[in-house]
């Protein structure tokens, strides 16, 4: 895709602008307890949700941030000037022209809507820290599916939120999953029955629009027996010059036999921390994949993760970053194989240019009883020109002598003869590097659904325009 | 501020950090009182040639030569412990230019049976080439071993250190400079401490430096061995490539950390690493960390890579099939498997004299 292409069909960070801040409720700067309290009594959740929260503030308060990692770019977070909750829409609406005007026209450029009609089982949008749109199938709502809001799913179906809630990830996990579960508002929650396969993707669509918010959604997944799930979540936000923070957490349960895939395509403004953790348990014989793909962000730090505590379960994290001016994609992946016969597959690819930085920092670990485990680790870097930077941090701890598990690991230049091969058939070499670099995410891509890719294509290109020269 | 004051002045070594992920400071101090020195006793060092009729010429030990500082890219916390523990007992290992040996030059460093610490320093003239043993033996509880220096411009060394306490812990620290255009292989064979924590750096800060850095690593019984490797390519066309192989037997426990880091403006660098791991029984593990840091993007390549899992059933079945009964053949991988790293560390001469010391190490391997 040449870059000129690109740039007609996204434009300049396309997601950069920004509507007048409309808010029905907009909490003062700032967190406290009270803060804490009044988030839940605001959404009058039950006793129980309330106290998790306030543990976990205090476990945040409490808490020193983490001692590696970007550690300077980690201080300079001043949770003092962040707006923990705001509301700019009443109600969760189910049709899309009850939405109020202006969100609405924020989703219809993000192109929500069409994607809907389109290619997806059903849509979640949320805007700053409330779901404002919600949809789904009649015909998998029929076979039980449940797909909300997570707000929602804590009123309807209380006992199975509280059943999973924290089961992955326990507040006292990092600070910052203690901060999300302490002032957590909006995100997911899905329950797939039994034995039915949501043929189609199911999407979420996060945009923060205000400046110096915090946007904290919970995202819990179930997938009962022998059902599968595809769910797809994109992010953007404006671009300001003081920063936005973005803290989720995500948790998978895939029961026996079942396959939860979940893909992200994040594409926050260079303004945006965004410190997400990620988590599933896999059963017996369950399957869970992260596609993860990190294009945006001023740091981001993420290591999507999965507990193998079935036999025969498998997981597989496929990720790719780019890494920009004054960006650094800090991503990776945690593999725990606690059961025999599990296998895992980690492939990481990032790029870092104009002196962007990326890292790829990763666990995998075999446990003592688990027999006959199998795990591959692949990482590939490229760094396209001077001043970038790129880290590679793996972790392998193994305790059980008839595991398999291999690393590798390169860090490498765009090839010249790949160039030279690409120009000597009339392309410029701002196409030929465009064209190496989608190669280079190709692996990535194919696991996207078709209108992510190509979107993610684009993006590519067009991070690329002006490299050469 | 001498080497005990520096030592004070630090705080206690942060488990977040790899460096100390396995093996905490605690466990590798020769009291558990972190704020304790203790002033070790000196060894007994013996300078040899394992070709008798050698005279060593241009090649001497000298006692009490205050030596190299630690390179800026060391840990302070081991160095400093190190260099106040050792302040009795520092030596210089000292090479004139143009010195070569065509035998092994062996150093012999007896620990003697109470704690005992040793500052040596490196100072390697210009264009030599020679093989050097260093082989620390005894049956002191505590061993704190550290080596500064540089290898001189030119100078073609084959520097093997194995670590052959009866046992009791092994602190070792390297912090070695690779002159201009030298080329060094550096290996180790730990297979004597009940616990080691070795700390080895090296830093390519000259152009064409060529470093091959090898190990080979028996862990037995309730053996807990962790090295650490750095690597820094500091200044452009330097090459470098660590090949690690640990066998862990037993109860015991081995570590593998690495650091590849490049710095902007080594263009042209090389630098790879692997890690090899394989485990012999149930209750034995291995840990791996290969970390890369590249801030150069014009580089020739940079990777690495590990490997962990039992001894391989197709080449058993192979072995069988020619008749070698199930432990012989276990026993002949395990050999193998080793003697890959050992055999690429130096002349034949060396590797002979490294398989002969190893036998019964690779015994014990067995329990």
């Amino acid at each position: 895709m040449a870059a000129k292409e690109a740039r007609e069909a996204v434009g300049e960070y396309k997601a950069g602008w920004h509507d007048p801040e409309n808010a029905t409720i907009r909490f003062d700067f700032g967190l406290s307890e009270q803060v804490v309290r009044d988030i839940s009594a605001l959404k009058n959740e039950p006793d129980w949700m309330t106290e998790i929260r306030v543990k976990a503030f205090h476990h945040f308060e409490n808490r020193p941030m983490p001692t590696w990692g970007n550690m300077s770019m980690l201080e300079e977070i001043d949770f003092d000037s962040i707006c923990y909750y705001l509301r700019s829409s009443d109600a969760t609406e189910k049709d899309w022209e009850d939405v109020p005007e202006n969100i609405r026209d924020t989703f219809d450029k993000l192109g929500i809507p069409e994607a809907e009609q389109k290619w997806l089982s059903g849509v979640t949008a949320q805007y700053e820290s409330e779901a404002v749109y919600h949809s789904i199938r009649e015909d998998l709502e029929q076979q039980g599916v449940i797909f909300l809001d997570m707000d929602s799913g804590l009123k309807e179906y209380p006992e199975l939120v509280k059943k999973w809630f924290c089961s992955v990830v326990p507040y006292q996990d990092n600070k910052f999953s203690a901060l999300n579960t302490a002032v957590w508002s909006g995100g997911s929650f899905i329950y797939v029955p039994k034995g039915v396969h949501v043929e189609m993707p199911v999407q979420a669509y996060f945009r923060i629009n205000a400046k110096n918010m915090g946007q904290f959604e919970r995202t819990l997944i179930i997938a009962d027996e022998g059902s599968s799930i595809h769910y797809v979540e994109g992010c953007t936000a404006p671009t300001y010059s003081t920063d936005s923070l973005h803290s989720a957490v995500v948790e998978l349960i895939a029961l026996p036999g079942a396959h939860i895939r979940y893909s992200t395509v994040q594409n926050w403004s260079a303004n945006v921390y965004n410190l997400v953790t990620k988590r599933g348990i896999a059963h017996e014989n369950a399957k869970i994949e992260w596609v993860d793909g990190n294009i945006g962000s001023k740091l981001t730090m993420k290591y999507p993760a999965v507990i193998l505590k079935g036999e025969g379960s498998h997981a597989e994290v496929i990720s790719v970053a780019y890494s920009g001016k004054g960006q650094h994609q800090d991503a990776g992946a945690k593999i725990h194989h606690l059961a025999s016969n599990t296998t895992s597959k980690i492939l990481s690819k990032s790029i870092s240019k104009d002196g962007g930085r990326g890292s790829y920092r990763g666990m995998v670990s075999v446990s003592p009883k688990a027999e006959n485990c199998k795990l591959n680790v692949v990482c590939d870097a490229l760094i396209l020109d001077d001043g970038s930077r790129s880290d590679t941090y793996p972790t392998m701890e193994v305790a059980n002598p008839s595991a398999r598990c291999e690393h590798e690991a390169s860090v490498s230049k765009v090839s010249d003869e790949q160039l030279f091969y690409l120009m000597s058939r009339g392309h410029s070499e701002e196409e030929a590097l465009a064209m190496i670099v989608n190669g280079f995410f190709e692996p990535f891509t194919r696991e996207l659904p078709m209108e992510y890719a190509v979107e993610l294509n684009k993006l590519m290109a067009l991070e690329m325009e002006g490299s050469i020269g | 501020m001498d080497a005990a004051s520096l030592y004070k002045s630090l705080d206690e070594p942060d488990r977040a950090d790899h460096l100390w992920r396995y093996t905490p400071w605690k466990r590798v101090h020769p009291s558990g009182d972190l704020n304790d020195i203790p002033i070790a006793a000196s060894p007994k060092l013996t300078l040899s040639c394992l070709d008798d009729s050698v005279a060593l010429v241009g090649i001497s030990v000298e006692e009490g030569v205050v030596g190299a500082e630690v390179l800026p890219e060391s840990d302070e916390v081991t160095a400093s412990f190190i260099r106040a523990a050792a302040k009795e007992s520092i030596y210089a290992l000292r090479v004139e230019n143009n010195f070569i040996a065509n035998s092994p030059i062996i150093l012999d460093i007896d620990t003697g049976d109470s704690n005992c610490a040793i500052h040596l320093t490196l100072d390697i003239g210009r264009n030599c080439e020679f093989e050097l043993i260093t082989q620390i033996s005894g049956a002191a509880p505590w061993t704190g071993f550290l080596r500064t220096g540089r290898i001189g411009d030119g100078s073609i060394l084959n520097d093997v250190v194995i670590g052959h306490t009866d046992s009791g812990i092994l602190l070792r620290v390297d912090s070695i400079a690779i002159g201009r255009d030298a080329q060094v292989k550096a290996g180790t064979v730990s297979s004597g401490s009940e616990r080691t924590k070795a700390d080895l750096r090296y830093k390519m800060g000259e152009t064409g430096g060529h470093l091959n850095v090898l190990g080979s690593i028996l862990s037995a019984k309730d053996m807990h061995l962790d090295h650490h490797i750095e690597i820094h390519h500091d200044a452009p066309e330097t090459f470098s490539r660590l090949d690690w192989h640990s066998a862990c037997g037993g109860k015991s426990r081995t570590v593998g950390t690495g650091m590849l880091r490049v710095a902007k403006g080594a263009r042209g660098a090389d630098a790879g690493q692997l890690f090899h791991n394989l485990l012999l029984s149930e209750k034995a593990e291995a840990d791996s960390i290969p970390e890369l840091e590249v801030s150069e993007h014009d580089v020739v390549g940079c990777g690495h890579g590990t490997a962990n899992g039992p001894v391989d059933e197709d080449q058993m079945f192979y072995l069988e099939s020619r008749g070698f009964d199930t432990g012989e053949a276990k026993d002949a991988l395990i050999a193998a498997f080793l003697n890959s790293t050992l055999v690429e560390m130096g002349s034949d001469a060396l590797h002979n004299w490294l398989a002969e010391h190893l036998q019964d190490e690779l015994e014990d391997l067995k329990s």
